[in-house]
């Protein structure tokens, strides 16, 4: 994309007030969305998004400049910026290209040979199934998104990386309403795909008809009741638990800085000894997938918790030098206006050995979440919330009826320790994660769990 | 804007040449400096420079975008604009603004955008080293940043519009980590605007922000008489703000729907979208409207929704000056400017003898996805204080509190005088302490 001289020129210039290390991020994003409200187009967006950063370190210092010009006065004078942070003089030179990382696009139906009006049809399809499903159906929008997603990494240390990232991601959300009630229910597939995922991953009729029957149902059930019971919960966006209570924990972000309880805890065990638990950036076609990481480093399987024994955190190149701990593939950002840093790509607990129906069977009275929202977690503490957007109210084992408001909160570390069933089936199902570096697509998985004890909040009176 | 003048006009010719009747350019332009220190050193330290523009154009009736960041091929961009336009099948009419005059803005000079970068990263390792000498609890902070930029924004079509902005900004946050025994417990605190130099306001709402989470114990679960306090106030406002903006009355997904002129809150409860507001004030919003100032509710009674021209037009009303786009790739949608919850007269001391006894809410957590802004109902983590008598006994953690939006407006019996405004995002939104009837708590 761009010459090898201005690179290099680029990489030197960065070292030359003491830094020792230098990188060049490159992007080049193009975007298409299109949303449909109640069967009518109502936005369609094209976005390309170009720019570079420029990245300097000094032992665990760093400094960051960005802009949106690709040109070679721009990025020199992106490099003087980041080094202007430091007040040294040069002590590291600039190695040859000695790694060179071509990550391949995967995509067999690029979206380059797509038009709006093959987007349009899927959402025509989403939304007439969505409809069609109940007459409390009051409103539908379906949403369509795909990006083209290319990178190029070069750092002082000889490392030249591409990644192409295609992803793609298909939404429905349906509103029922009845007697001034209103509740919603959203399905949102995504995958690191092309135009194909749709003939091969994404059943629109599908999604839209879920989406259709969550809201239904949820607009017939009572008020969940709160206080502390056993939870099961389904697998898929369940996964969503691990991602906000553990993980994010594990990330160096907080790790490295010490704002973690997670801590010195390497060896350990910190979860019961059915859980195991992965990230894995290398699976072909997922929505958390790449080839290369935003650093320019292959992308990683890493097994974070094995049998309750944790083995590993998540470390890009700034954290390997706080933690003193190998880069495991994790650096990744939303785009050039961030420095990267340690995140999730593909999170989920591995399938255990568990019967999914037996788990209700014998919990007694409590909580079914049979689909998560969203949550959030304090790292330092690691006390976490998250949403039940369907949810299931269970009674002498037996599934009695939906309930609607519930919110899960606890303690990461409390709840790793308290689950007692890991079911057979694991599968997964995209988000956008939110952190420093940005907001990255990510996907949360697990199989059907419980948690033996954990606090649900609703209005619906005491358990 | 280098280059703009020559990019715009090639747009508008190439879109002129493929059949547009208008066309829009938006262009922003952001050139900022932030650093964050840690342990005496700098951590992070970032320069940015960075442009965006973003065709808007008038195809047949209908809007088309297209974004890009690269000041070339103003002919491909129009092509892609075009196309979107093409497939839209909503009727509804955006028109564009044409040329108008702007209300005089009184901007407050912002000196700290001016001083060098050493300068800046004095003000960032000065106001560690007082949080740190403020409470000897204090461990380590895990930010400590200082920001200034200086964002563009212009906004030029064919209809003659000629919008043209700068904004000179600059902020500092302070996060300390608290240590007692084994317990650790961060605080949190910002400041906007010039006076960042005087953050001693901020060191202390963060460490006893950090020191209310010691101790803390959940609450048997119930019925609780509650104040909530200003910056969770504010918090809540803005993740329901959505419910005001017309469009999402007029698209069926608002609980606000069919509510005009009807009583939504209690009597003390007035609100109001202000872009003339002393700290943030703007001449025109994101569509080039000039700025009025709007009364949303007043004693209770919704008086209006916040309008785009879009949205407007549907209504037969004006615009309330209130377009906003998520962001410059977005299209033209709605935000507040200043939204906040008019003050009362009562200090927070006051409202907590008025609360009596009860919990005070201090912040909530969860907002991006424990409420339906359809409905109203909301289910959030929560921390707090328990109070008994008038006094406050100890520090409440593990739970939850649930509710409806529309229950806790009607609910709210008194509005406190301590107005803040939460970080600014897609608009500014205030409020003062709320002194509320009821909420339901789930704790133990």
């Amino acid at each position: 994309m761009i010459n090898n001289s201005i690179i290099s020129a680029v990489l030197y210039e960065a070292l030359k007030t003491g830094g020792d290390f230098s990188e060049l991020f490159l992007q080049d994003t193009e975007m298409n969305s299109v949303s449909m409200v109640n069967g009518k187009v109502e936005t369609a967006n094209y976005q390309r998004k170009v720019g570079a950063g420029v990245r300097v370190l000094k032992g665990t210092s760093s400094a960051y400049a960005y802009c949106s010009e690709l040109g070679e006065e721009a990025l020199i004078a992106a490099a003087k910026a980041a080094a202007a942070a430091l007040k040294g003089a040069r002590e590291f030179e600039t190695k040859a290209v000695c790694a060179e990382r071509l990550g391949r696009s995967g995509a067999r139906i690029p979206f380059s040979e797509i038009d709006n009006l093959k987007r349009i049809e899927l959402l025509k399809r989403g939304t007439e199934a969505a409809k069609a499903h109940s007459s409390e159906i009051t409103q539908v929008i379906a949403s369509y998104m795909d990006c083209d997603h290319r990178i190029w990494v070069y750092n002082s240390e000889g490392v030249h990386a591409e990644d192409r990232r295609p992803r793609t991601r298909f939404a429905v959300q349906s509103v029922a309403m009845a007697d001034g009630v209103a509740q919603t229910g959203s399905v949102s597939p995504g995958f690191g795909m092309g135009f194909e995922a749709y003939s091969e991953r994404i059943d629109a009729e599908k999604v839209g008809a879920r989406a259709s029957e969550i809201a239904v149902t949820m607009l017939h059930a009572p008020e969940c009741p709160s206080g502390q019971m056993p939870v099961v919960i389904d697998g898929g966006f369940g996964g969503v638990i691990l991602h906000e209570a553990c993980v994010h924990g594990l990330e160096a972000t907080s790790v490295g800085r010490g704002n973690s309880v997670f801590c010195n805890k390497l060896g350990q065990r910190i979860a019961s000894d059915i859980v195991t638990a992965v990230d894995d950036g290398t699976i072909p076609g997922e929505w958390g997938s790449m080839n290369y990481d935003d650093e320019g480093n292959p992308a990683g399987r890493n097994v974070l918790i094995e049998n309750g024994v944790l083995k590993s955190y998540l470390v890009d190149i700034l954290g390997s030098r706080l933690m003193d701990h190998p880069v495991t593939g994790s650096g990744r950002r939303q785009g050039y206006d961030f420095a990267p840093t340690s995140r999730m790509t593909n999170t989920f607990f591995a399938p255990g050995k568990d019967d999914e129906a037996e788990m209700i069977a014998s919990m007694g009275e409590g909580l079914f979440a049979a689909k998560m929202g969203g949550g959030s977690v304090d790292p330092l503490t690691g006390e976490f919330n998250f949403a039940v957007s369907e949810g299931y109210w269970v009674k002498d084992g037996k599934i009695a009826y939906p309930v609607r408001g519930a919110t899960l909160i606890g303690k990461g570390a409390d709840v790793l320790m308290k689950i007692d069933r890991v079911g057979k089936n694991m599968w997964m199902e995209p988000g956008m994660c939110g952190s420093v570096s940005g907001s990255i697509p990510t996907n949360v998985g697990q199989p059907r769990i419980r948690v033996s004890e954990l606090t649900v909040g609703g209005k619906g009176g005491s358990k | 804007m280098i280059g703009f003048d020559e990019f715009k006009e090639a747009c508008f010719r190439a879109a002129k040449e493929l059949g547009c009747d208008e066309a829009e350019l938006y262009a922003v332009s952001d050139r900022s400096f932030s650093v964050n220190v840690l342990d005496g050193e700098i951590e992070k330290y970032s320069v940015a420079g960075n442009t965006g523009v973003n065709l808007r154009v008038m195809f047949n009736g209908k809007n088309g975008y297209a974004y890009t960041e690269a000041f070339e091929d103003a002919q491909g961009l129009a092509a892609h604009a075009v196309d979107n336009a093409k497939v839209i099948e909503n009727d509804d009419v955006h028109p564009m603004q044409g040329a108008c005059s702007y209300p005089e803005i009184e901007k407050k000079p912002n000196p700290i955008v001016d001083l060098t970068e050493e300068e800046k990263i004095n003000i960032a390792l000065n106001l560690e080293v007082d949080t740190k000498a403020f409470d000897d609890r204090v461990n380590r902070l895990s930010h400590c940043s200082v920001v200034t930029g200086v964002s563009e924004v212009h906004i030029h079509n064919t209809r003659g519009l000629r919008a043209d902005s700068e904004d000179r900004y600059s902020y500092a946050v302070v996060s300390p980590i608290l240590r007692q025994g084994e317990d650790e417990h961060s605080g949190f605190a910002f400041k906007f605007g010039p006076d960042i130099t005087d953050y001693n306001s901020i060191i202390k709402e963060s460490v006893d922000n950090a020191l209310m989470e010691f101790n803390a114990k959940t609450v048997d679960s119930g019925e609780y008489r509650i104040l909530l306090r200003n910056d969770a106030a504010a918090e809540l406002l803005q993740a329901f703000c959505g419910v005001f903006f017309a469009e999402r009355v007029q698209k069926g997904l608002s609980l606000l729907a069919g509510r005009l002129n009807g009583r939504i809150a209690g009597e003390a409860v007035s609100v109001v979208d202000d872009p003339f507001e002393a700290d943030n004030p703007r001449a025109f919003d994101d569509e080039g409207v000039p700025s009025v100032l709007t009364n949303v509710i007043e004693n209770g009674i919704l008086k209006s929704y916040l309008y785009n021209l879009k949205s407007a037009l549907k209504d037969g009303v004006s615009s309330t000056s209130n377009a906003g786009r998520a962001g410059a790739a977005a299209p033209v949608g709605t935000a507040p400017s200043n939204f906040y919850i008019v003050k009362g007269e009562k200090s927070y001391k006051e409202l907590i003898t008025e609360l009596n006894s009860g919990l005070i809410i201090t912040s909530l957590d969860g907002l991006h996805a424990g409420l339906n802004t359809v409905s109203g109902d909301f289910s959030l983590m929560a921390r707090g204080l328990l109070v008994d008598c008038g006094s406050i006994i100890r520090s409440v953690d593990q739970i939850t509190v649930a509710g409806n939006f529309l229950v806790l407006m009607q609910g709210i019996l008194c509005v406190g005088s301590d107005l803040k405004f939460g970080i600014p995002g897609g608009g500014r939104v205030g409020s003062p302490s709320l002194l509320i009837d009821k909420l339901v708590i789930s704790g133990k």
